[in-house]
Protein backbone atom coordinates (compact mmCIF):
# COMPACT_ATOMS: atom_id res chain seq x y z
CA UNK A 1 0.00 0.00 0.00
CA UNK A 2 2.89 2.23 1.17
CA UNK A 3 4.66 2.31 -2.21
CA UNK A 4 1.88 3.35 -3.79
CA UNK A 5 1.55 6.60 -1.72
CA UNK A 6 4.36 9.55 -3.12
CA UNK A 7 7.77 9.91 -1.67
CA UNK A 8 8.39 12.64 0.57
CA UNK A 9 10.85 13.96 -1.85
CA UNK A 10 8.54 14.43 -4.11
CA UNK A 11 6.24 15.77 -2.48
CA UNK A 12 8.53 18.30 -1.19
CA UNK A 13 9.52 18.70 -4.77
CA UNK A 14 5.53 19.15 -5.93
CA UNK A 15 4.07 21.51 -2.84
CA UNK A 16 7.27 23.78 -2.94
CA UNK A 17 7.50 24.25 -6.92
CA UNK A 18 3.75 24.82 -6.97
CA UNK A 19 4.16 27.39 -4.50
CA UNK A 20 6.73 29.06 -5.95
CA UNK A 21 5.11 28.80 -9.15
CA UNK A 22 1.88 30.08 -7.97
CA UNK A 23 4.23 32.99 -6.25
CA UNK A 24 5.13 34.06 -9.82
CA UNK A 25 1.77 34.48 -11.16
CA UNK A 26 0.42 36.62 -8.09
CA UNK A 27 3.70 38.87 -8.23
CA UNK A 28 3.04 39.23 -11.74
CA UNK A 29 -0.80 40.86 -11.52
CA UNK A 30 -0.30 44.25 -11.53
CA UNK A 31 -2.64 46.28 -10.18
CA UNK A 32 -0.98 49.82 -11.50
CA UNK A 33 -2.48 52.80 -13.00
CA UNK A 34 -4.63 50.90 -15.87
CA UNK A 35 -6.54 49.18 -12.84
CA UNK A 36 -6.80 45.57 -15.09
CA UNK A 37 -7.05 43.27 -13.34
CA UNK A 38 -8.36 45.09 -10.17
CA UNK A 39 -11.81 43.17 -9.25
CA UNK A 40 -11.66 40.27 -6.85
CA UNK A 41 -13.00 37.91 -9.05
CA UNK A 42 -10.72 38.82 -11.78
CA UNK A 43 -7.41 38.32 -9.10
CA UNK A 44 -9.47 34.69 -8.52
CA UNK A 45 -9.48 33.53 -12.09
CA UNK A 46 -5.88 34.61 -12.66
CA UNK A 47 -3.85 33.15 -9.22
CA UNK A 48 -6.33 29.77 -9.98
CA UNK A 49 -4.99 29.44 -13.33
CA UNK A 50 -1.46 30.20 -12.35
CA UNK A 51 -1.63 27.57 -9.60
CA UNK A 52 -2.98 24.49 -12.14
CA UNK A 53 0.00 26.24 -14.69
CA UNK A 54 2.27 26.16 -11.63
CA UNK A 55 1.17 22.21 -10.42
CA UNK A 56 1.38 21.37 -14.37
CA UNK A 57 5.33 22.60 -14.48
CA UNK A 58 5.51 21.04 -10.63
CA UNK A 59 4.91 17.42 -11.45
CA UNK A 60 7.05 16.83 -14.45
CA UNK A 61 10.04 16.28 -12.67
CA UNK A 62 8.52 13.65 -10.41
CA UNK A 63 7.07 12.29 -13.27
CA UNK A 64 10.30 11.96 -14.87
CA UNK A 65 12.01 10.78 -11.96
CA UNK A 66 9.16 7.68 -11.50
CA UNK A 67 9.65 6.80 -15.33
CA UNK A 68 6.72 7.84 -16.25
CA UNK A 69 7.50 9.65 -19.58
CA UNK A 70 3.84 9.33 -21.56
CA UNK A 71 2.96 11.57 -17.89
CA UNK A 72 4.95 14.28 -19.18
CA UNK A 73 2.67 14.84 -22.41
CA UNK A 74 0.15 16.43 -20.17
CA UNK A 75 2.49 19.62 -20.90
CA UNK A 76 0.80 19.63 -24.22
CA UNK A 77 -2.50 20.31 -22.27
CA UNK A 78 -0.97 23.13 -20.47
CA UNK A 79 -0.35 24.83 -23.36
CA UNK A 80 -4.01 23.86 -24.40
CA UNK A 81 -5.12 25.34 -20.92
CA UNK A 82 -3.04 28.30 -21.39
CA UNK A 83 -4.24 29.09 -25.35
CA UNK A 84 -7.92 29.06 -23.69
CA UNK A 85 -7.02 31.50 -21.10
CA UNK A 86 -6.15 34.02 -23.61
CA UNK A 87 -9.31 33.09 -25.75
CA UNK A 88 -10.97 34.04 -22.52
CA UNK A 89 -9.74 36.52 -21.85
CA UNK A 90 -10.09 38.10 -25.36
CA UNK A 91 -13.90 37.41 -25.42
CA UNK A 92 -14.36 39.06 -22.45
CA UNK A 93 -12.37 41.96 -23.44
CA UNK A 94 -14.44 42.49 -26.78
CA UNK A 95 -17.54 41.72 -24.82
CA UNK A 96 -16.77 44.93 -22.71
CA UNK A 97 -16.25 47.14 -25.86
CA UNK A 98 -19.22 48.72 -26.49
CA UNK A 99 -18.97 50.40 -22.59
CA UNK A 100 -16.14 51.62 -22.44
CA UNK A 101 -15.70 55.27 -23.15
CA UNK A 102 -13.13 54.41 -25.76
CA UNK A 103 -12.82 51.17 -27.67
CA UNK A 104 -9.46 49.39 -26.45
CA UNK A 105 -9.74 48.09 -29.96
CA UNK A 106 -8.54 44.68 -31.52
CA UNK A 107 -5.03 44.86 -31.47
CA UNK A 108 -4.63 46.18 -27.79
CA UNK A 109 -7.04 43.74 -26.59
CA UNK A 110 -4.80 40.99 -28.55
CA UNK A 111 -1.58 42.47 -26.27
CA UNK A 112 -3.36 42.13 -23.31
CA UNK A 113 -4.60 38.80 -24.14
CA UNK A 114 -1.13 37.58 -25.00
CA UNK A 115 0.56 39.27 -22.09
CA UNK A 116 -2.23 36.98 -20.11
CA UNK A 117 -1.27 33.90 -21.69
CA UNK A 118 2.77 34.47 -21.24
CA UNK A 119 2.21 34.78 -17.76
CA UNK A 120 0.91 31.41 -17.20
CA UNK A 121 4.19 30.07 -19.02
CA UNK A 122 5.96 31.83 -16.03
CA UNK A 123 4.42 30.38 -13.44
CA UNK A 124 4.62 27.09 -15.24
CA UNK A 125 8.25 27.47 -16.07
CA UNK A 126 9.47 28.91 -12.60
CA UNK A 127 7.56 25.64 -11.01
CA UNK A 128 9.62 23.68 -13.35
CA UNK A 129 12.75 25.19 -12.72
CA UNK A 130 12.43 25.21 -8.90
CA UNK A 131 11.76 21.19 -9.07
CA UNK A 132 14.59 20.89 -11.26
CA UNK A 133 17.04 22.50 -8.99
CA UNK A 134 15.04 20.44 -6.19
CA UNK A 135 15.99 17.61 -7.84
CA UNK A 136 19.70 18.54 -8.53
CA UNK A 137 20.85 19.49 -5.74
CA UNK A 138 19.05 16.68 -4.19
CA UNK A 139 20.86 17.75 -0.77
CA UNK A 140 19.61 15.54 2.53
CA UNK A 141 18.58 18.66 4.28
CA UNK A 142 15.39 19.67 3.15
CA UNK A 143 15.84 23.46 3.89
CA UNK A 144 18.50 23.65 1.37
CA UNK A 145 16.61 21.99 -1.05
CA UNK A 146 13.86 24.10 -0.32
CA UNK A 147 15.76 26.93 -0.96
CA UNK A 148 17.80 26.30 -3.75
CA UNK A 149 14.87 25.65 -5.13
CA UNK A 150 12.90 29.00 -4.48
CA UNK A 151 15.94 31.25 -4.90
CA UNK A 152 16.74 30.04 -8.75
CA UNK A 153 12.80 30.15 -9.21
CA UNK A 154 12.73 33.78 -8.20
CA UNK A 155 15.80 34.34 -10.26
CA UNK A 156 14.18 32.93 -13.24
CA UNK A 157 11.17 35.04 -12.89
CA UNK A 158 13.32 37.86 -12.60
CA UNK A 159 15.00 37.45 -15.73
CA UNK A 160 11.94 36.09 -17.79
CA UNK A 161 10.02 38.91 -16.34
CA UNK A 162 12.46 41.48 -17.58
CA UNK A 163 12.69 39.67 -21.16
CA UNK A 164 8.70 39.88 -21.33
CA UNK A 165 8.87 43.33 -20.64
CA UNK A 166 7.68 45.63 -23.88
CA UNK A 167 8.09 49.99 -24.05
CA UNK A 168 5.97 52.14 -23.09
CA UNK A 169 4.94 55.60 -25.34
CA UNK A 170 6.99 57.53 -23.15
CA UNK A 171 10.21 55.42 -23.79
CA UNK A 172 9.41 55.86 -27.40
CA UNK A 173 8.18 59.60 -28.01
CA UNK A 174 7.39 62.94 -26.01
CA UNK A 175 3.95 63.61 -24.64
CA UNK A 176 3.32 67.11 -23.93
CA UNK A 177 0.46 69.34 -22.96
CA UNK A 178 -1.17 70.70 -26.45
CA UNK A 179 -2.83 73.74 -26.82
CA UNK A 180 -6.94 73.87 -27.82
CA UNK A 181 -7.72 76.35 -29.85
CA UNK A 182 -11.92 76.43 -30.97
CA UNK A 183 -12.13 78.15 -34.61
CA UNK A 184 -15.63 78.66 -35.55
CA UNK A 185 -16.54 74.89 -35.37
CA UNK A 186 -13.52 72.96 -35.76
CA UNK A 187 -10.79 72.01 -32.84
CA UNK A 188 -6.93 72.38 -33.67
CA UNK A 189 -4.58 71.49 -30.76
CA UNK A 190 -0.93 73.18 -31.38
CA UNK A 191 -2.41 74.53 -35.25
CA UNK A 192 -3.34 70.51 -35.62
CA UNK A 193 -6.82 70.05 -37.50
CA UNK A 194 -8.45 67.30 -34.82
CA UNK A 195 -12.49 67.65 -35.87
CA UNK A 196 -15.10 69.68 -37.03
CA UNK A 197 -17.77 68.14 -34.70
CA UNK A 198 -18.20 70.88 -32.85
CA UNK A 199 -21.30 72.38 -34.16
CA UNK A 200 -23.00 74.27 -31.71
CA UNK A 201 -21.81 76.52 -29.63
CA UNK A 202 -22.31 74.91 -26.24
CA UNK A 203 -19.65 71.88 -27.64
CA UNK A 204 -17.27 74.94 -28.76
CA UNK A 205 -17.95 76.75 -25.61
CA UNK A 206 -17.59 73.44 -23.51
CA UNK A 207 -14.32 72.51 -24.95
CA UNK A 208 -12.05 75.76 -25.07
CA UNK A 209 -13.53 75.87 -21.31
CA UNK A 210 -12.57 72.19 -20.11
CA UNK A 211 -11.01 70.74 -22.95
CA UNK A 212 -7.75 68.71 -22.65
CA UNK A 213 -5.49 67.64 -24.87
CA UNK A 214 -1.15 65.96 -25.75
CA UNK A 215 0.24 65.57 -28.48
CA UNK A 216 2.68 62.50 -28.80
CA UNK A 217 5.91 63.80 -30.36
CA UNK A 218 7.98 60.45 -31.88
CA UNK A 219 11.75 60.81 -30.67
CA UNK A 220 13.06 59.04 -34.00
CA UNK A 221 11.82 58.78 -37.49
CA UNK A 222 11.55 55.33 -37.68
CA UNK A 223 9.18 55.44 -34.56
CA UNK A 224 6.91 57.24 -36.24
CA UNK A 225 5.39 53.76 -37.70
CA UNK A 226 4.58 52.43 -34.30
CA UNK A 227 2.83 55.81 -33.26
CA UNK A 228 1.00 56.09 -36.86
CA UNK A 229 -0.35 52.07 -36.04
CA UNK A 230 -3.97 53.14 -35.66
CA UNK A 231 -4.37 50.31 -32.87
CA UNK A 232 -1.42 52.19 -30.97
CA UNK A 233 -3.47 55.35 -31.05
CA UNK A 234 -6.42 53.54 -30.28
CA UNK A 235 -4.90 52.11 -27.46
CA UNK A 236 -3.26 55.85 -26.10
CA UNK A 237 -6.67 57.53 -26.54
CA UNK A 238 -8.36 54.60 -24.30
CA UNK A 239 -5.69 54.67 -21.33
CA UNK A 240 -6.15 58.61 -21.71
CA UNK A 241 -9.85 58.12 -21.15
CA UNK A 242 -9.46 55.50 -18.68
CA UNK A 243 -6.88 57.87 -16.63
CA UNK A 244 -9.05 60.79 -16.75
CA UNK A 245 -12.64 60.01 -17.54
CA UNK A 246 -15.15 61.38 -20.64
CA UNK A 247 -17.25 64.00 -19.98
CA UNK A 248 -17.81 64.10 -23.56
CA UNK A 249 -16.12 64.19 -26.80
CA UNK A 250 -12.68 62.45 -27.33
CA UNK A 251 -10.33 62.41 -30.24
CA UNK A 252 -7.26 60.91 -31.84
CA UNK A 253 -5.67 62.68 -34.90
CA UNK A 254 -2.46 62.13 -36.55
CA UNK A 255 -0.10 64.51 -38.39
CA UNK A 256 1.86 64.24 -41.06
CA UNK A 257 4.66 66.66 -41.38
CA UNK A 258 6.76 65.47 -38.05
CA UNK A 259 4.45 62.51 -37.63
CA UNK A 260 2.39 64.20 -33.97
CA UNK A 261 -0.03 62.44 -32.74
CA UNK A 262 -3.14 64.60 -31.14
CA UNK A 263 -5.11 62.87 -28.20
CA UNK A 264 -7.85 65.47 -27.17
CA UNK A 265 -11.32 65.02 -25.01
CA UNK A 266 -13.37 66.84 -22.60
CA UNK A 267 -12.21 64.72 -19.23
CA UNK A 268 -14.47 64.52 -15.89
CA UNK A 269 -10.80 65.09 -14.10
CA UNK A 270 -8.98 67.90 -14.84
CA UNK A 271 -5.82 66.87 -14.47
CA UNK A 272 -3.03 67.44 -17.24
CA UNK A 273 -0.06 65.84 -15.54
CA UNK A 274 -2.52 62.39 -14.96
CA UNK A 275 -3.06 62.38 -18.78
CA UNK A 276 0.19 62.98 -19.94
CA UNK A 277 1.33 59.96 -17.88
CA UNK A 278 -1.34 57.66 -18.38
CA UNK A 279 -0.37 58.00 -22.33
CA UNK A 280 2.99 57.86 -21.72
CA UNK A 281 2.41 54.18 -19.86
CA UNK A 282 0.05 53.45 -22.78
CA UNK A 283 2.58 49.81 -24.23
CA UNK A 284 3.68 49.64 -27.26
CA UNK A 285 2.09 47.05 -28.55
CA UNK A 286 3.65 43.93 -29.98
CA UNK A 287 1.80 43.67 -33.48
CA UNK A 288 3.03 47.23 -34.11
CA UNK A 289 6.26 47.14 -33.04
CA UNK A 290 9.41 46.79 -35.83
CA UNK A 291 12.56 46.31 -35.04
CA UNK A 292 14.48 49.33 -36.62
CA UNK A 293 17.93 47.30 -36.74
CA UNK A 294 16.67 44.01 -37.97
CA UNK A 295 15.29 46.26 -41.09
CA UNK A 296 18.83 47.63 -41.44
CA UNK A 297 20.21 44.05 -41.85
CA UNK A 298 21.50 42.84 -45.11
CA UNK A 299 22.39 39.33 -44.80
CA UNK A 300 20.61 37.69 -47.65
CA UNK A 301 19.07 38.66 -50.24
CA UNK A 302 20.39 41.89 -51.42
CA UNK A 303 23.43 42.55 -53.51
CA UNK B 1 -7.17 57.88 -43.78
CA UNK B 2 -7.78 55.37 -46.02
CA UNK B 3 -7.76 52.37 -43.59
CA UNK B 4 -8.75 54.58 -40.47
CA UNK B 5 -11.85 55.26 -42.40
CA UNK B 6 -12.97 51.02 -42.37
CA UNK B 7 -12.14 51.03 -38.67
CA UNK B 8 -14.90 51.88 -35.66
CA UNK B 9 -16.46 54.00 -35.06
CA UNK B 10 -18.91 54.80 -38.24
CA UNK B 11 -20.78 57.56 -38.08
CA UNK B 12 -24.62 57.48 -39.04
CA UNK B 13 -26.13 60.83 -40.11
CA UNK B 14 -28.90 61.52 -38.90
CA UNK B 15 -30.14 64.71 -39.87
CA UNK B 16 -29.35 67.49 -42.14
CA UNK B 17 -30.86 71.15 -41.16
CA UNK B 18 -30.55 73.49 -44.22
CA UNK B 19 -31.68 77.21 -45.16
CA UNK B 20 -32.02 76.57 -48.40
CA UNK B 21 -34.80 74.32 -49.65
CA UNK B 22 -33.26 73.58 -53.05
CA UNK B 23 -30.27 71.35 -50.95
CA UNK B 24 -32.96 69.00 -49.72
CA UNK B 25 -32.09 66.11 -52.23
CA UNK B 26 -33.32 62.95 -50.15
CA UNK B 27 -31.73 60.14 -48.64
CA UNK B 28 -32.34 57.98 -45.48
CA UNK B 29 -31.56 60.77 -43.09
CA UNK B 30 -33.76 63.37 -41.91
CA UNK B 31 -33.85 66.71 -43.93
CA UNK B 32 -35.46 69.97 -42.40
CA UNK B 33 -35.88 73.29 -44.20
CA UNK B 34 -35.25 76.02 -41.72
CA UNK B 35 -36.34 79.27 -41.83
CA UNK B 36 -33.91 81.51 -40.35
CA UNK B 37 -30.44 80.52 -38.69
CA UNK B 38 -31.57 81.31 -35.22
CA UNK B 39 -34.63 78.61 -35.90
CA UNK B 40 -32.18 76.46 -37.68
CA UNK B 41 -29.55 76.00 -34.63
CA UNK B 42 -32.72 75.82 -32.30
CA UNK B 43 -33.81 72.79 -34.78
CA UNK B 44 -30.25 70.96 -34.39
CA UNK B 45 -29.51 71.33 -30.87
CA UNK B 46 -33.30 69.69 -30.05
CA UNK B 47 -32.53 66.70 -32.60
CA UNK B 48 -28.84 66.56 -31.16
CA UNK B 49 -30.25 66.65 -27.76
CA UNK B 50 -33.01 63.56 -27.97
CA UNK B 51 -30.26 61.88 -30.22
CA UNK B 52 -27.54 62.30 -28.06
CA UNK B 53 -25.70 63.16 -31.60
CA UNK B 54 -23.07 65.68 -32.72
CA UNK B 55 -23.28 68.32 -34.79
CA UNK B 56 -21.36 69.16 -37.70
CA UNK B 57 -21.39 73.21 -38.62
CA UNK B 58 -21.01 72.88 -42.34
CA UNK B 59 -18.72 75.90 -44.31
CA UNK B 60 -22.12 76.63 -46.33
CA UNK B 61 -24.39 77.20 -43.19
CA UNK B 62 -26.07 73.68 -43.10
CA UNK B 63 -26.20 71.48 -39.65
CA UNK B 64 -25.49 67.47 -40.01
CA UNK B 65 -26.67 65.60 -36.69
CA UNK B 66 -24.42 62.67 -36.84
CA UNK B 67 -23.87 60.10 -34.28
CA UNK B 68 -21.30 57.50 -33.47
Amino acid sequence: MKENIISTDHLIIIVTATIVGTMARALTIKEDFRQYPTYPNGYLIHLVTGFVAASLGAVAIPALMTKNFVAVTFLALAIQQFRDVRKAEKESLKDLENTESAYRGDAYIDGIAKTFEARNYFALIVSFTTALTIQLVDSKFISINVMSGTITGLIVLYVIKRFSKGKTLGDIADVKEGKIEVRESELFVDGIFVSNLLGTENAANMFQKEGLAVVIIPREEHFRIALDHYGQRQAALFEATRAVGVKRYHFTRKEYEKGKIVITLVPIIKDVNKLIEAVKKTPVLESVKKSHSVMDTNLFGRE
Amino acid sequence: MGRESSERPTYTILAIITLKKERILGGSQLALWAENEEQQKTMTQDIAKAMKADVVKMKNGDYLIIRV
